[in-house]
């Protein structure tokens, strides 16, 4: 039961970290990324096939690989959203663009990587487990977590603390009232967005040991899981998504102690019971309208 | 005389029916013969089977492409040998996806042999779709132990026996070694199901009642708590069956955990080496015990149809660019196996080639051939094997059970 519970926050903290940058893109842009998973797979690769030739420890690959996703994800955000914004259906616009998005990069990643998995085995965290309250665990879910919490810390220092975050806020809570006081939506939201993403190359970076082989196909799933704890947490709330996160944790090392069979139906099953309880999330105040 | 009229009569028509039942046989055969025999099949391109799917298409191919350059594949109801084509489509290694297009291979594409993807979980819609179409299904691995359950007159296991048989020399083996404490860890799909259950009871049948056995999604992407919680059964066996992934995650988690079992068994080292050495490493495969399938089980002598198993890597190198795993082999034993079908069937309807492909004995590179009437594979041998270090500093099968094919001993394990 402990060991479930700690290994539970860990694992939390890291479905934070995957999913904090959707939820991010989403407060900024009201649009939910179907391709987010897409870019954790993106900085999978990034940190297997730095390591593999020239031996780049992933902790680098994870810095690099973020970086340039947080570029790439400035450009795409003005190559793609100022045009959907202008349509008549934004929101169901982009849930197409964003699902092709998707289907285009895996394909990409097919053609360049093939359909097998690929992984680091390589013992870059040590050999030996760590105790942590008395639990002998992985030392890369110790890395893990401290990644997390850093990268969290960081998102909250530059939503909270940041001149760019206070408008980055500002947006969240009404684009028009932030445009009308003359925050320049499109350069907050592109930054939003390239911080999303690269937030998902960085837990991508760490998925070739937090989530088996990495295959071009992995998004999907990762994206579905990823949505699951930002609705748990509260849609455009990105702090609520450490909570989402933790609770998802916790729920699945606990199914996968006591009822193994069901562990996979729980993104799903949180899923429904959020929105049947309370559709706004468990911290919902700001929930958005989309 | 009112009697004698009537057996006229019936003799009359019995003779009338003997006619028209023979002028249909006799218009069959001078019907022109096809352009081609055409083949249709799924693959998987993307998703969670991909890397078992794709060798097993190109092995198929390759066997199609060996066919073409004689000529041909001779068919004995027409007389003549008649070139394959082939129509695959991708399943993107999703059920739903391939029970439509496995009926569109039937019904648009109206191929003369349907042959199903990957493994269990993408053969169980061909199974319910051939059978709806009255339609045989060669099956190259998908071993679901349900797709067997009589009747099933539609379909044919060209390579594996059923998966609920792969366990039984394993089951013997850990009851030879006195094993009492088994953990068992599998994934809930018919593959793997069918073996835990064969698995499970072999070991109550000997009063043994695992202390761990647990089914997870086939999709489970992490097992460290698993592997925990299967520790603190303090086992003195662990068995973990899933797919390729799962074995690669399990294994990666199981380096991670610092977690030693004193017996590991998994199953896809014995069929996908070169993958998961590259995945997870020599060392994390060392003294592991696994199915040894083609190629680590050789077949180069007594083979009395196809290529030898150095003959057929030779000559489909250039193909793959690598050397073949078990599916490919796999593919190529089912381009075999329609091959003698075809080359042995009176007819090309279905229930005559299903027929046809039940007679057949032969020995290939997979080794032995022989299918029940239930259309399971009863030939091939699923024997244990340790991956033992070699001084290269890979991992090499040591056949070590049964004894009348070991072909060395189980060492100690790290």
């Amino acid at each position: 039961m402990l060991y479930a519970l700690v290994a539970g926050i860990l694992f939390g903290l890291y479905y934070a970290l995957i999913s904090l940058g959707l939820n991010l893109s989403f407060g900024v842009l009201r649009m939910v990324n179907l391709a987010h998973g897409d870019f954790v797979m993106i900085g999978g690769f990034t940190a297997v096939v730095l390591y593999s030739s020239w031996h780049v420890h992933p902790l680098v690959s994870l810095v690099l690989g973020a970086a340039a996703v947080f570029v790439v994800g400035i450009a795409l955000y003005y190559l793609l959203v100022p045009r959907i914004a202008t349509t008549k259906d934004p929101e169901m616009i982009s849930l197409v663009l964003f699902f092709g998005l998707s289907q285009v990069i895996e394909a990409l990643a097919v053609i360049h990587f093939g359909n097998n998995e690929q992984s680091i085995f390589d013992p870059v965290f040590g050999t030996q487990p760590v105790s942590l309250l008395g639990q002998s665990l992985p030392a890369v879910w110790l890395v893990s977590g401290l990644v997390s919490l850093v990268a969290l810390a960081l998102v909250y220092l530059y939503l909270y603390r940041s001149r760019l975050g206070y408008s980055t806020r500002a947006v969240m809570a009404s684009r028009e009232e932030a445009e009308v006081s003359g925050i320049n939506l499109h350069r907050v939201s592109a930054i939003a967005f390239g911080i999303g993403l690269g937030l998902a190359a960085a837990a991508g970076a760490l998925a070739p040991f937090m989530l088996g082989g990495i295959t071009p196909d992995i998004g999907t799933g990762l994206t579905t899981t990823a949505f699951a704890v930002i609705v748990l947490g509260s849609l455009g709330n990105p702090m609520g998504t450490i909570a989402g996160g933790l609770i998802y944790g916790i729920a699945l090392m606990l199914m996968q102690t006591y009822l193994p069979s069901w562990a996979s139906l729980l993104p799903y099953v949180l899923l429904l019971l959020v929105l049947l309880v309370r559709p706004s999330g468990l911290f919902g105040r700001q929930v958005r309208s989309a | 005389m009112m009697r004698f009229k009537r057996y006229l009569w019936t003799l009359a028509s019995v003779a009338a029916l003997l006619a028209m039942g023979g002028g249909a046989t006799a218009s069959a055969a001078s019907a022109p013969a096809p352009k081609f025999i055409t083949i249709g099949t799924l693959y998987a391109g993307s998703g969670n089977y991909a890397t078992s799917s794709l060798p097993e298409l190109a092995g198929l191919k390759f066997w199609i492409s060996q066919v073409n350059a004689k000529g041909g594949v001779y068919v004995k109801a027409y007389h003549k040998k008649i070139k394959i084509r082939l129509v695959d489509y991708n399943d993107q290694s999703d059920p739903n996806t391939a029970t439509t297009q496995y009926a569109q291979l039937i019904t648009q594409d109206k191929v003369n042999i349907l042959v199903s993807d990957f493994g269990s979980v993408l053969t169980a819609a061909a199974v319910t779709v051939a059978k709806e179409h009255k339609m045989v299904l060669f099956d190259p691995t998908g071993t679901g132990s349900s797709f067997f359950t009589p009747p099933s007159p539609y379909i044919v296991l060209t390579s594996l026996p059923t998966s609920a048989v792969w366990p039984d020399s394993f089951a013997k083996y850990l009851i030879a070694l006195g094993k009492k404490r088994v953990a068992i860890v599998y994934a809930t799909n018919d593959f793997d199901g069918a073996q835990d259950a064969t698995l499970v009871a072999a070991l109550k049948a000997h009063h043994i009642t695992p202390v761990y056995n647990n089914g997870v999604d086939t999709a489970t992407s992490n097992y460290t708590v698993i592997i925990h919680n299967m520790a603190q059964t303090h086992p003195d066996a662990a068995v973990e069956f899933g797919y390729p992934n799962n074995d690669i995650t399990f294994f990666q988690n199981l380096s991670a955990s610092g977690v030693h079992f004193p017996f590991l068994f998994t199953i896809f080292p014995g069929q996908q080496l070169a993958l998961l050495t590259q995945n997870v490493g020599a060392k994390a495969l060392s003294d592991t015990f696994t199915y040894p399938t083609p190629p680590l089980l050789a077949y180069n002598k007594g083979i009395t149809y196809g290529l030898s198993l150095n003959a057929f890597a030779k000559a489909i190198k250039p193909q793959i660019k690598s050397a073949p795993n078990f599916l490919d082999i796999a593919g190529y034993q089912a381009g075999l196996v329609i091959q003698k079908t075809l080359e042995t069937s009176k007819s090309l309807s279905q229930l005559d080639l299903r027929a046809a492909a039940g007679r057949i004995r032969f020995f290939t590179l997979d080794g032995q051939y022989k299918l029940a009437k239930s259309g399971a594979q009863l030939g091939e041998l699923l024997p244990v094997a340790q991956l033992q270090p070699t001084k290269s500093g890979g991992v090499a099968p040591v056949i070590v059970y049964p004894q009348s094919v070991a072909t060395g001993k189980a060492v100690a394990t790290h």
